[in-house]
Order: C-alpha cells, then sequence, then structure tokens
C-alpha cells in the first residue's frame, strides 16, 4: 500500500502567497483577545509576557491567550493557526533570534494577517535579513516585523525586560494603534 | 575596487549572519558573471537554523545585486534537510 504524506513546504507557501494586503487595523487594543505565539526558542515566552504585561498596563487589552509552536524553525502547522485564528483578535509571536526560526516568525506573522489577524512578528536585528527574504518569496516585501537587538535567547530577565521595551513601540506601530487607555 | 572586493562587500553582513548560527559562507565565479556561494557548517553548527533554500536563495540573489556577478545558485551543507 502506498503512504501518503504532506510535505512541508519550509517557506509555508501555499498557493494563496499573494496577498499583501494587510488586515484591517485596530487602533485601540482595549477589551481585544491578544493570542502569544511562543515558537519555543529560549527567552520567547518571557519576552511575549512582558510585551503583554505592558499592553496590559498601559493599552487595556483584554484576555491573553499562550500557544506554543511545536518546531521553530518552520511555519505554523495549520490546526493550530486556525484554532488561533478563532480564538484572538491580534497575534504576537516570537522570537526570530536564528536563520530559519526569523523567516518562520515571519511567515507566521503574514499567514494571520493574510487570515485578517493584525500580527506582530518578532526577530533579532541580526537575522532581518533572513525574516526580509521570507516576506519577499511570501509575496509580502512590505510585510513589517519588529526587530529587536541580538542576542535574545542568552539574556537574563532584566535583559529580556529591555527587549520587551524597544519591542512594545515598533509593535503599536505596526498594529496601528494610536489609543491609550 | 576589484570584482572580488565587491562580492566579499556584498555578502559580508549575511556571512556575519550565518556565523551566528555556525555556518561559513564562501563563494566562488562560476562564469565570468555568476558565482556560486556555498554554506558549510561548522563544529557546533546549529542545524535546525539553517535558512529554508528558497529563503537563502532570494537572500543572496538581492546581496549579489549591486555587483558585477549575478547568483547561479546555492549549495547547503551535505544532508540539509530545508
Amino acid at each position: 500500500m502506498t503512504i501518503l504524506e504532506a510535505l512541508l513546504d519550509p517557506t509555508g507557501a501555499t498557493g494563496g502567497e499573494n496577498d499583501s494586503t494587510l488586515s484591517p487595523r485596530p487602533v485601540t487594543l482595549a477589551g481585544l483577545t491578544v493570542g502569544l505565539l511562543d515558537n519555543t526558542k529560549p527567552n520567547s515566552t518571557l519576552l511575549l509576557d512582558e510585551i503583554a504585561a505592558d499592553l496590559r498596563r498601559d493599552y487595556g487589552i483584554g484576555e491573553v491567550k499562550h500557544y506554543v509552536k511545536d518546531y521553530f524553525g518552520t511555519p505554523i502547522k495549520d490546526e493550530l493557526f486556525q484554532q488561533i485564528v478563532s480564538e484572538v483578535d491580534i497575534v504576537i509571536t516570537a522570537v526570530g533570534d536564528c536563520g530559519s526560526c526569523s523567516a518562520a516568525t515571519v511567515a507566521d506573522g503574514i499567514l494571520f494577517e493574510r487570515a485578517g489577524i493584525p500580527a506582530v512578528s518578532i526577530t533579532s536585528d541580526a537575522f532581518a535579513m533572513s525574516g526580509q527574504a521570507m516576506a519577499d518569496v511570501q509575496g509580502f516585501a512590505g510585510f513589517q516585523f519588529v526587530m529587536v537587538e541580538h542576542p535574545v535567547a542568552s539574556l537574563d530577565v532584566e535583559h529580556i525586560r529591555g527587549r520587551a521595551d524597544q519591542a512594545v513601540p515598533e509593535a503599536l506601530r505596526i498594529l496601528g494603534v494610536t489609543e491609550v487607555v | 575596487m576589484t570584482a572580488a572586493t565587491s562580492v566579499d562587500d556584498a555578502l559580508a553582513s549575511f556571512r556575519e549572519m550565518m556565523a551566528s548560527d555556525g555556518y561559513l559562507l564562501t563563494w566562488e565565479p562560476v562564469t565570468d558573471d555568476a558565482v556560486v556561494v556555498r554554506i558549510a557548517a561548522t563544529e557546533g553548527a546549529c542545524e535546525d537554523c539553517l535558512v529554508p533554500l528558497p529563503v537563502m536563495t532570494n537572500i543572496m540573489a538581492k546581496a549579489l545585486a549591486p555587483t558585477d556577478y549575478a547568483l547561479d545558485h546555492v549549495e547547503l551543507p551535505p544532508g540539509a534537510t530545508h
């Protein structure tokens, strides 16, 4: 018997990759459900939690839902992707601090944007080229993502706090948020 | 500035990025106007961190655009899964 298995394209290309239109921007985050997509790289959880804490304190976000990818080097699997799309208003995903995970983090953000969910992808600045190249390959060259200072994985709590401080203003800009609660 | 220096300059930042994951980037001309870019794993390279080939190709082609050379192709380390 022949067993057929779906092969995962490491670029995440699915055939619908020509849409380069951003999803509608929220303007305000008040009361919105925020999905935090952790790609399992060290310090991803901490960085995302620090950012969410800032957004709750200063921008009044609602519920925060945590999700974890099973592998950082490829785009999100469809089952988890569909779950997140059905449960949140915006997505923040981190952290791309290597070649493949930066590319995959950007690919994930583009997938969410194309599904109508505003998304913020976070990479380190050392891997900006990797993220931008993935955006190009995806047909979404104008996709903007947050770049924090490299490294991230090896930092202690205090320095991750600093990376969150770098990320929040850029995340707000990308989301088009102007309203502080 | 020689053509070789130009390619080295063009690929310098990406060479640095690859080194962060434990990879060594080299190149050589394959024709008068095209180069091959080779990525080799060093000891302790992060195997799972290697950029997928389509993304790598995109990066290299764009990086070489200001030089006298075009990208012929990229060679990843033997056994690379992407």
